[in-house]
């Protein structure tokens, strides 16, 4: 047994996949100690923003006007950075939407060229002009641009005013910095808000968790029941070799996933829980593990130890936990490996159909993809909500397949190379 | 037109393990055989007698590698030729193979009329589909094979059949010397017959001009081959003609290996089966003087540090052994002795040694 | 023939009787569960009114059209006549449409994008994995890794990736749909190429999924041909290499076909998944619709729709197998 788990360990494929996987297993049970917290609850309650706060660093305004300043005078930095001024795409297309408009010639003009394009902005616009086919929003909109455009890079301090007239009023140059950790509220957001303003790394991490259990729960499940019913129609054989084998074969053909559709329909809403979706899981997907038990059994049943065994008058529960289990361990513990890693796909789609865990108290991998999709967060660009996710599903059954694979070059060793 | 078919000179071959370590399995051997006679290989598992039968092909691919050694067919030395030039020429048409595994050596999902056609297209590209055929077939009949087979695949013959199928594939070209590895040891004693008779017949109507039989049943080689090699550990240790070699053996090991086994044929003289104690060393590092001193009963100190050359003794015989014949004989007439009279005393002793005595 | 017979016989009587199977469970699962399904939709129907005879009255329609006021197995003979006319009632979300009007517009959307999508992701992977257990070396090394993280990422993950980058971000693809919206399905010429363009991306993401899998199975199978005895012994007869890859390949790659045959439903329903993503007018999109909108004569159907298609395309595979594997018919003599 030793050796055994020693030579597992001197395969390659199957450390990296361990490593990886106990990573993200760790994560998900630490992080949660760091960061306590209900990751369901919004950070931003009705916030401007709507949906989908990109990941960054915020910090209060109110905290950091009110905080202590510090005259740090970094040389050129801050009027460096102001001067330059970047223009966004939509602030792009409507300049070059009011230049065309006014017939301004864009010839040679390279638009993509932030300073090329102000310059002939700077030269052309004129507030009072009123462009062709243009709505007074749409010059509204451009007036504003301008505004916008000519405010920045201006270099006058400040005023803070409090209403409360005997707080005085400060004065804010653009040369004064304030040291983030001194700002009062700051939240860290790694990896953004999700549409209801959740932090989406705490999240992350909670659906990690889930997941991960519902793996668990439904290898556990399918394993087992694929192990007893590959031990009884390996070995028993006969009649109830045959009619294990027809259920399974039946169930083999027959896509699991349609069974899971209509099961977690039928099941409705309410009754749906991770737990419960974890269970119909492993009820559904244990046909591959009977197969390779049953045929591993076969190989195994007159083989001279278990003769002897039988010989000797040893029970039927004696002689397969003595001389079967032991044989067959390998490719039950691969066998599940799979499982956990089929089942986290599997709650993935389930959720992105709509069948998933219908919870709003837990956040499983499926559902956050599933809520990303809903408000459209790919569409919107919103990366942070959805990259994340797809990345760790791919991660997670990456170390698994990795791990089997690892296990199965050390048990069967034809398949060395 | 030589009359030596087959002349090897010191062939040294080698194979690479995956961990990069290199196994002398051939190590400088030297064999030589005439046009119409036979020559069976024997020895223990392991001992280098199959790789010798691969590395007769003049044709190398990884595990396995050329070191040295000369191969000359009919007078043609095919070693340091180009491997391709060989594939084309020499394989198959002057030295063929017949694999120890039969049962898988044929492509399953290929026809066996396809696959001599892959076989001869891939000498004479030029040669018709419709002659490939005729031939095959023609072939097929004289061997005593059925024709029909020709259409079929080769997970639908029988095992007897497909051993015999590959006979008739390997010889299709008319190769000068055949290499049969192991070709009846996976059979059942009516198939095994067939294909032993097979192979005599293909020898006496003169398709094939010589014959090597690898194999560690020694009593089939008494009944098959002209003459007898014994191989151990990589290396020739004796060689004579079959009956010499059953009845005379003179190198410990040979006699050894003769000990081990019945010989049910005339003239058997009462012999005690005994096997040879321990296994044969590794070869990743060979022992510096006699291979099998480790094992030999009558081995002397110096065995262990003085290599051993390769001696001949009378026509057509050699051994490679420090002790001298004629010392060897006297020791093995008196062991004799003593076990003679160790099984007149005891006859009948119920969990004595099995013995085999003449007349019984 | 006589082997050829046994097993294709084994193989017809096995999909009926999966086939039947398939129907019960279908017909028999939402019907086990505690919820009655005609009060859900009765109490959707009837939201807003409040009198109870009206109520009542509508759940008796419903209890006809559906026909659970009869007992379960008249309403199992009832539901296998009119699926087997190819009538499945009204939707409920899409009313007065028909069921299997919807489903009829939406199967041929799915064949077309996951027959070929497979097909092509079948054959490129075992391509990949048989060269990369020819080659070995660097190839493999870069190869095998990569395989295992393409296949790792699941239909729908591959889905919005090349969803984000080629449409979103580089703007070279159509984002959603199976054509322009503005378009009436026609053979005209404009139609035909808003349709291809909407057909790439889908089509990829799921060809780029199967790649993995089935290169890293054929790797293996390859790797296994290539230290068969009939390789070694097809080279000491003079054959030359390039030949004998070719035995190599062929015979690493039947026994593919029954591989895929085995994963073609977990295939197709990561690909329906992936057709969610797009919007791709199938039957993905329309289970999807479906089940946001609990409209279950639709979900029924499609379940069933989808079942036949996994057991018809399993059912041609072993046949296909059966043909041209010769080891088949010779393991049927057994």
């Amino acid at each position: 047994m030793k050796n055994t788990i020693r030579q597992v360990f001197h395969s390659p494929k199957f450390v990296i996949g361990f490593v990886i996987f106990f990573g993200i297993l760790l994560l998900s049970i630490i992080y949660p100690l760091v960061h306590p917290g209900d990751p369901l609850e919004s950070v931003f309650i009705g916030s401007d923003r709507g949906s989908f706060t990109p990941p960054g660093t915020y910090f209060s305004l109110y905290d950091a006007a009110s905080s202590f300043r510090t005259n740090l005078n970094p040389k050129s930095k801050t009027a460096a950075d102001r001067a330059t001024i970047s223009i966004s795409d939509e602030q792009r297309v409507r300049m070059i939407t009011w230049l065309t408009a006014m017939e301004v010639s864009l010839d040679g003009v390279d638009t993509t060229d932030d300073a090329a394009l102000l310059e002939i902005w700077k030269a052309n616009y004129d507030e009072s002009a009123k462009p062709k086919g243009m709505t007074k929003s749409e010059r509204n909109a451009c007036k504003r641009l301008n505004s916008d455009l000519n405010s920045s890079g201006k270099e006058s301090p400040l005023k803070v005013a409090s209403e409360d007239e005997s707080v005085k009023i400060k004065d804010i140059d653009p040369m004064n910095y304030v040291p983030v950790n001194q700002v009062r509220s700051v939240i860290r957001l790694p990896l953004g808000t999700d549409n209801f303003g959740r932090d989406v790394l705490k999240e992350l991490v909670s659906a990690i968790g889930t997941s991960l259990l519902i793996g668990l729960v439904a290898g556990v499940i399918a394993t087992l029941i694929g192990l007893v019913f590959g031990l009884l129609s390996g070995y028993v054989g006969g009649l109830v070799d045959d009619i294990i084998m027809f259920i399974t074969n039946i169930f083999t053909v027959i896509p699991s996933f349609i069974l899971l559709i209509l099961i977690n329909y039928s099941i409705g809403q309410e009754a749906r829980g991770a737990m419960v979706v974890a269970v119909v899981i492993g009820l559904t997907s244990w046909t591959w593990t009977t197969r390779s038990v049953r045929s591993q059994v076969i190989s195994l049943r007159n083989r001279d130890h278990v003769n002897l065994s039988k010989l000797s008058g040893h029970s039927l529960f004696r002689i397969v936990m003595t001389d079967i289990l032991p044989y067959i361990a390998s490719y039950v513990v691969m066998a599940f490996i799979l499982q956990i890693s089929s089942a986290i796909l599997s709650e993935a789609q389930l959720s992105l159909l709509g069948l998933g865990p219908s919870t709003t108290k837990t956040a499983t991998l499926g559902l956050m993809m599933n809520w990303a999709m809903l408000y459209s967060a790919h569409l919107g660009g919103s990366w942070w909500a959805y990259f994340p996710v797809i990345g760790v599903i791919a991660l997670i059954s990456f170390s698994l397949n990795l791990m089997n694979t690892g296990l199965d070059q050390v048990f069967n060793p034809t398949l060395r190379d | 037109m030589s009359d030596v078919m087959l002349e090897v000179k010191n062939l040294t071959t080698k194979y690479v393990t995956r961990f990069h370590e290199d196994v002398y399995a051939v190590d400088h051997v030297s064999l030589k055989i005439e046009r119409g006679k036979s020559l069976g290989i024997a020895g223990e598992s392991g001992c280098g007698k199959s790789t010798l039968a691969l590395s007769l092909m003049g044709y190398y691919f990884p595990p396995l590698h050329y070191m040295s050694g000369d191969i000359i067919i009919d007078g043609k030395n095919i070693s340091g030729m180009d491997p391709d030039k060989v594939r084309r020429t020499v394989l198959g048409t002057e030295i063929a193979y017949i694999p120890q595994a039969a049962m898988n050596a044929l492509n399953p999902t290929r026809k066996i009329r396809k696959f001599i056609e892959d076989v001869i297209l891939a000498h004479d590209p030029k040669v018709s589909k419709k002659d490939i055929y005729e031939l095959a077939q023609n072939r097929f009949a004289e061997l005593g094979l059925p024709v029909e087979a020709l259409d079929k695949h080769a997970v639908e013959l029988s095992g007897g059949m497909k051993q015999r199928v590959v006979i008739a594939i390997s010889t299709i070209l008319r190769p000068k010397v055949l290499i049969a590895d192991e070709p009846s040891s996976a059979l059942d004693v009516t198939s095994q017959k067939m294909v032993i008779k097979m192979l005599r017949d293909m020898m006496d109507k003169g398709m094939i001009q010589a014959m090597i039989f690898i194999t560690h049943e020694l009593p089939l080689l008494y009944n098959v081959t002209d003459d007898i090699m014994v191989m151990y550990a990589g290396q020739i240790v004796e060689r004579g003609s079959a009956k010499e070699m059953v009845f005379d053996p003179v190198h410990p090991y040979s006699r050894g290996l003769m000990n081990s086994i019945l010989v049910p044929e005339e003239g058997t003289r009462s012999v005690k089966l005994t096997a040879i104690p321990g296994t044969p060393p590794n070869l990743k590092n060979p022992p510096a003087g006699c291979r099998f001193a480790e094992r030999c009963r009558y081995a002397k100190p110096e065995c262990r540090y003085n290599q051993m050359p390769i001696i001949d003794f009378a026509p057509g015989r050699t051994y490679r052994c420090g002790t001298s014949v004629e010392e060897l004989r006297e020791l093995y007439r008196k062991e004799d002795e003593m076990n003679a009279a160790e099984a007149s005393s005891d006859t009948g002793a119920a969990d004595g040694p099995v013995r085999l005595t003449k007349g019984v | 023939m006589k082997g050829y017979r046994k097993y294709f016989g084994k193989k017809i009587l096995w999909f009926f009787i999966t086939l039947v199977v398939a129907v019960i469970l279908n017909f028999i699962l939402p019907r086990l569960m505690p919820a009655d399904p005609v009060a859900a939709i009765t109490g959707k129907m009837a939201q807003g009114v409040t009198d109870a005879s009206t109520t009542k009255e509508i759940y008796e329609r419903f209890q006809k059209v559906f026909g659970t006021d009869k007992p379960i197995v008249v309403q199992f003979f009832i539901f296998v006549k009119n699926a087997l006319r190819g009538d499945f009632g009204f939707s409920f979300s899409q009313y007065p449409r028909t069921v299997s009007d919807i489903i009829g517009n939406a199967i041929p959307w799915t064949l077309a994008l996951q027959l070929p999508a497979i097909i092509i992701g079948w054959l490129l992977g075992n391509l990949l994995g048989a060269l990369a257990a020819y080659i070995r070396k660097g190839f493999d090394k870069v190869l095998m890794p990569l395989s295992m993280f393409f296949s790792a990422i699941p239909a729908f993950g591959m889905a919005v990736i090349l969803l984000v980058l080629f449409a979103v971000r580089w703007k070279i693809a159509p984002v959603n749909g199976g054509y322009d919206i503005g378009m009436i399905p026609t053979f005209s010429w404009n139609f035909v190429k808003s349709v291809i363009a909407h057909y790439q991306l889908p089509f990829w993401s799921i060809v780029l999924v199967s790649i993995g899998g089935q290169a890293i199975g054929m790797r293996s199978m390859s790797i296994y041909e290539l230290n068969a005895d009939y390789v070694k012994y097809s080279r000491f007869l003079g054959i030359s290499d390039r030949k004998i890859v070719g035995y190599v390949f062929r015979n690493a790659m039947l026994p593919q076909i029954t591989g895929l045959a085995l994963s073609i439903g977990t295939m197709m329903g990561g690909a329906l998944v992936a057709e969610i993503v797009f919007s791709y007018p199938g039957l993905g999109s329309t289970m999807y619709k479906a089940v946001t909108s609990a409209d279950y004569p639709l979900i029924s159907a499609t379940t069933l729709i989808i079942t036949i298609m996994v057991l018809l395309s399993t059912f041609f595979l072993d046949i296909i197998y059966g043909f041209i594997d010769p080891r088949v018919k010779a393991a049927q003599f057994d």
